[in-house]
């Protein structure tokens, strides 16, 4: 097998690939904004449950949790499908990083923009909608696109819990063909190839954010 | 109705403590509608924190705050319509860099009084007129210099059509050169007869433009008199100490 063969064996796995880091997003996206916002606003006791949330998400190793996931639970009556356990467990991983990004970009906003806001006689959820939020995602934007491709190259270890993601592929191939060295620089290719037109755009969204930034600096 | 408001502020005994720290102590102040006051005092009187209290951006532990009659209790749910009444300016503008000038002018008129967008866009055009920067309508704060985003930020205010203004030290942050712009765009308002509380340490625009002027120190309000019998004839001490001192 020629290395453009073994690539194309191992892009065999690029749409559970692509699926996992999808519908992670739909978990991570939500998850990160939810947490985020409410460990922002949340006093006292609630706000502790929130961080212990975010923290079990955020400190437990991915392999862990995906064992626990896909494994142990189906002990306790609970079965989920492995498509399902990956993405719910990336994504809520990531979502994790993602909240801190928010709730810090949040903190990061002068307080006088909220008070402005009250002193209109806006509600504070709009205030958050149509103020807060829209300047705090500008300074999201890097760590996004930082976690984005985390979670792509984290799609790697759904391979272990039977999903034949790219990783997946390139172990089956390696067993047929004994030939480690060529089909694992292989599959280093493959994922550099995916990530790296993200980190591109990434770049790009980054830069369009700073200039409108910049445009509105300028005299 | 809060709509139809009066612009008249009640203070009764108000008390507010900062942890330890007394700020403010049974403060009673009432501003008849169209009144225009000034709070000056020096740093740390309490002057910000009193008229912070009156939207209730700062809560007050004790005594009550009304505007129009209607009481603004601290915490309370129904603060919004009643801070629709109410205009505040801030020391550091607090335009919202992300729209337009336009954009935070009408803001609050659009989803606040869920009026039409180009209604709103009428008013807001309006007010920038009368603070004398409509050409400057489409940039965004950060292109203009202080004294345009202080006008700004007067307009914007003044587009929810408020029964009271506060201005909160107004000039404290800008240049010189940039001060009476935002002075003379704070008279033009007066004529109008709108009730203001300006706290500010702007002498001249407080013998031109009060009704009265209320001197604060150690959060207490110490003295109260016309401009004419504030300047030339003040009776407490403390006051004679501090004209002395900003009146070189």
């Amino acid at each position: 097998m020629s290395l453009l063969e073994i690539i194309a064996g191992i892009f065999e796995g690029f749409r559970v690939t692509a699926t996992v880091t999808a519908l992670g997003l739909l978990y991570a996206i939500p998850f990160a904004f939810v947490a985020g916002v409410l460990q922002h606003f949340l006093p006292g006791v609630r706000r502790v449950l929130v961080t212990t949330v975010i923290e079990f998400w955020r400190s437990s190793p991915v392999i862990v949790l995906l064992f626990v996931f896909y494994y142990s639970l189906p002990a306790f009556g609970v079965r989920m499908s492995a498509m399902t356990v990956a993405s719910l467990v990336l994504g809520l991983n990531i979502g994790g990083y993602g909240s801190q990004a928010v709730r810090a970009a949040l903190q990061a906003l002068p307080h006088g923009q909220v008070e402005a806001g009250l002193a209109l006689g806006l509600q504070r959820w709009t205030i958050l909608l149509l103020i807060e939020l829209p300047q705090a995602l500008r300074s999201m934007v890097p760590t996004f696109m930082n976690q984005l491709i985390q979670l792509i190259k984290g799609t790697a270890l759904v391979s272990l819990i039977t999903l034949t993601d790219m990783t997946y592929r390139a172990k089956e191939l390696a067993q047929v063909e004994y030939n480690p060295v060529g089909i694992y620089s292989g599959l280093l290719i493959a994922y550099l190839i995916i990530c790296y037109p993200v980190t591109v755009l990434g770049r790009s969204i980054e830069q369009r954010a700073s200039y409108a930034e910049s445009k509105h600096r300028e005299f | 109705m809060i709509e139809n408001l009066t612009g008249t502020v009640e203070i009764t005994d108000l008390d507010k403590w900062y942890g330890d720290f007394h700020a403010l102590r049974r403060i009673s102040l009432s501003v008849a509608d169209g009144e225009r006051i000034v709070i000056c005092g020096p740093s740390g009187s309490g002057k910000s924190t009193l008229i912070r209290c009156v939207n209730q951006l700062e809560t007050h532990q004790k005594g009550k705050v009304s505007v129009g009659g209607l009481e603004l209790k601290p915490g309370a749910g129904n603060l919004a319509p009643i801070r629709r009444q109410i205009g505040m300016v801030f020391q550091q503008f607090n335009l919202f860099p992300h729209l337009s000038v336009l954009g935070n002018c009408t803001l609050a008129l659009t989803r606040a009084k869920k009026m039409p967008r180009t209604e709103a866009e009428a008013l807001a055009m309006e007010n920038l007129e009368k603070v004398r920067i409509p050409d400057q309508a489409r940039k965004y704060p950060a292109q203009l210099s202080g004294g345009q985003q202080q006008r700004v930020a007067i307009a914007r205010a003044l587009c929810m059509q408020p029964k009271v203004m506060l201005f909160d030290e107004p000039t404290s942050a800008l240049d010189p050169e940039m001060i009476k712009e935002v002075l003379d765009v704070m008279s033009a308002l007066a004529k109008d007869g709108m009730t203001m509380i300006c706290v500010t340490h702007e002498m001249g625009f407080a013998r031109e433009v009060a009704d009265r002027i209320v001197f604060m120190d150690e959060g207490m309000v110490i003295e109260e008199a016309t401009p004419d019998v504030f300047f030339s004839n003040p009776r407490n001490d403390r006051t004679k100490k501090f004209l002395s001192q900003i009146l070189h």
